[in-house]
């Protein structure tokens, strides 16, 4: 799951789910929810998507970024994935399909921009249920 | 998140300047200064802006004090609001946090020979045409089309290069800081993913925070400046609010990725992730400057489109040529940008890059990097409010110069969250309380309006007048909004 919370400016998503690959899933999520209306978008366009970090932070930020540029060059809206995650000797790696439509205003409610994902108070830690993550992004 | 205050020294300096002393912290290199008045000190008091101005007093290189303006809030890294200058032949950094993601965003200013009376009856259809004009919100590209070849030769040269398509003129030009073009630019640092997001969106507004307002003269400060101006009471103007898009966006969030080891490599010891940077004098650092300078190239022919947009808008709506309807640029300034600007520190004077996190700036009468037009006023200021109330145009003064690395603040400043706002906004409609004010909105996204609310902003004339009373900029008019377009 994920919910929005207060900074100052812009907006922060907080993620919580009982694995690492939901956790990313579910960030996925909550990025593209502040573009657009979630349950209008439609899973008819396929992409598939795969990152290496040697942070599971820098992984979840490039990972979000990766949707941000998806959305920019292509405007193509992904509100499905499966993702797996894995790690192998401190290097980690994900592997993801997106499911997704390119964005239709008359049907999206398109709302924020999002300019970028920043640093500002990321974490990605093991919790007593699983996972959580907290990330900022800029409006 | 926790949002907890800042609970450090600030020592009153005077009633608007308040200083963090370098004792404050180990590695701080010297002291914070914020400019606020007491009541503003309140609000600055409640997160943790003040210790980020003591973070990047850690910078190497950086000159004088770590600044910051009165609308100074919580950033990532610098605090917005900030300023820091670095001199690079003492080791110092160039921070992309310094400049921010949206690399020169900023605001211009175009008058009328129209006033409110004359503008009143066709408010509606004004704001209509500027709303179907002037592309806005998530997802609208533009009308202009650039290839990469293009968008090079573009940041390359800066507004100048929208001469030969017939985008600006010879005054545009000569009233956009830096004529437009920062020298710096070295377009072939900008990524391939930075050009591809940059192709369709140089003359679109963007969302959040930017707009394109209708604004009405409603009070003048300094008779004198106005004139020169060419601004009168009741008068009608155009601001305009927006950046480099998604191409500075990018460079940014290039760069950080760059520089994530840059620290480790250079031996620079910082207090914030976020402060990464690296000297001025290497690879990285020049990498950095070249592609951010072209960014804020791109930065101002996207105002300048949208300006000229703004204006065939006007045309359509009275008629008239933009020339006939006198529409010309007063001023565009950037406030966010790093500059190499030659500032005395210590009776020494000297080369040093100056960051500008949400900071404008504001060189007074005489100073050469202003247009001939204001040379005995000094350079406009303009400071965008809130789309209820205000926004003000002011000149620099000389107290800027031996303050504030000739720098001013930049806007009214955040005061309820955007989670706050759309709380405050629930079961209200924002753009029909604006129109009992008598004025019209336009946005794509409810939720965008209701977070760009005025109630989620300070009142500009508090941070204005700190400013003025600080001798950084003077007051020279105040302008009240007729009409919103927002993302």
């Amino acid at each position: 799951m994920f919910e929005v919370f207060e900074h100052t400016a812009d907006l922060g998503i907080r993620v919580c789910a009982g694995s690492l690959n939901e956790l990313f899933v579910d960030a996925g999520r909550g990025l593209i929810a502040q573009l657009a209306n979630l349950a209008t978008v439609r899973p008819v366009i396929e992409k598939s998507i795969t990152l290496v970090s040697d942070s599971l932070e820098y992984l979840l930020f490039d990972w979000l970024s990766e949707l941000i540029y998806t959305f920019e060059e292509s405007r193509l809206l992904l509100g499905e994935f499966e993702v797996l995650v894995t790690e192998d000797a401190g290097v980690f790696q994900l592997t993801a399909t997106c499911r997704g439509e390119v964005a239709d205003a008359t049907r999206h409610e398109l709302d924020h921009e999002v300019k970028a994902i920043t640093y500002h108070g990321l974490f990605v830690r093991q919790s007593t249920d699983g996972w959580e993550a907290e990330v900022i992004i800029d409006i | 998140m926790a949002k907890p205050g800042f609970y450090g020294p600030l020592e009153k300096v005077n009633d608007y300047l308040w200083r963090i002393p370098k004792s404050y912290k180990e590695g701080m290199r010297v002291d914070g200064l914020i400019f606020a008045d007491d009541a503003l000190m309140e609000h600055i008091r409640a997160d943790q802006a003040a210790e980020q101005v003591a973070n990047v007093a850690f910078l190497p290189g950086i000159q004088h004090a770590s600044l910051a303006m009165p609308d100074i809030h919580w950033g990532y890294g610098f605090c917005i609001g900030g300023v820091a200058a670095t001199d690079p032949n003492e080791d110092g950094v160039i921070s992309p946090g310094g400049v921010g993601y949206d690399i020169n965003c900023g605001v211009r200013l175009v008058r009328s020979n129209l006033f409110y009376q004359d503008v009143k009856p066709h408010l509606k259809r004004l704001m209509d045409t500027l709303y179907n004009h002037v592309p806005a919100g998530l997802g609208q590209d533009g009308k202009y089309r650039f290839n990469p070849r293009e968008l090079k030769q573009l940041m390359g040269q800066g507004a100048t290069y929208l001469k030969k398509r017939g985008l600006v003129t010879a005054g545009d030009l000569e009233h956009t800081e830096a004529g437009g073009c920062l020298e710096t630019a070295e377009p072939d640092r900008v990524s391939d993913r930075a050009l591809e997001r940059g192709g369709k969106q140089c003359g679109t507004l963007g969302s959040g925070n930017h707009f394109l307002e209708v604004q009405v003269v409603d009070a003048i400060f300094d008779a004198e400046a106005a004139e020169v101006m060419g601004l009168e009471k009741d008068m009608v103007c155009v601001m305009i609010h927006s950046g480099s898009r998604g191409l500075g966006y990018q460079v940014c969030d290039d760069a950080l990725r760059d520089l994530r080891k840059a620290p480790g490599k250079y031996g620079i010891e910082l207090p914030d992730k976020q402060l990464v940077c690296a000297p001025v004098n290497s690879n990285e650092g020049e990498q950095y400057l070249g592609a951010m300078s072209a960014a804020a190239n791109y930065g101002f022919c996207n105002r300048q489109l949208l300006m000229w947009q703004a204006r065939e808008s006007f045309e359509l709506v009275f008629s008239k040529g933009w020339e006939a309807l006198q529409m010309g640029l007063i001023y565009d300034v950037a406030h966010n940008i790093a500059k190499l600007e030659e500032h005395t520190v210590s009776g020494v004077k000297k080369k040093v890059w100056v960051h500008r996190k949400g900071a404008t700036r504001a060189f007074p009468a005489g100073h050469p990097e202003i247009p001939s037009q204001y040379a005995a006023i000094g350079q406009p200021v303009i400071i965008p409010g809130d789309m209820g109330r205000a926004s003000w145009v002011l000149v620099g003064q000389p107290g800027s110069m031996e303050q504030s690395f000739g720098t001013a603040c930049h806007g009214a400043g955040r005061v309820m969250s955007r989670t706050a706002a759309i709380a405050h906004a629930a079961g209200r409609r924002i753009d029909q309380e604006l129109l009992a004010k008598g004025i019209e909105a336009r946005a794509r996204s409810w939720r965008g309006l209701a977070e760009e609310q005025p109630d989620a902003y300070k009142d500009v004339d508090l941070v204005v007048n700190v400013v003025h009373q600080a001798n950084l900029a003077k007051k020279v008019a105040r302008m009240r909004p007729i009409g919103v377009v927002k993302g």
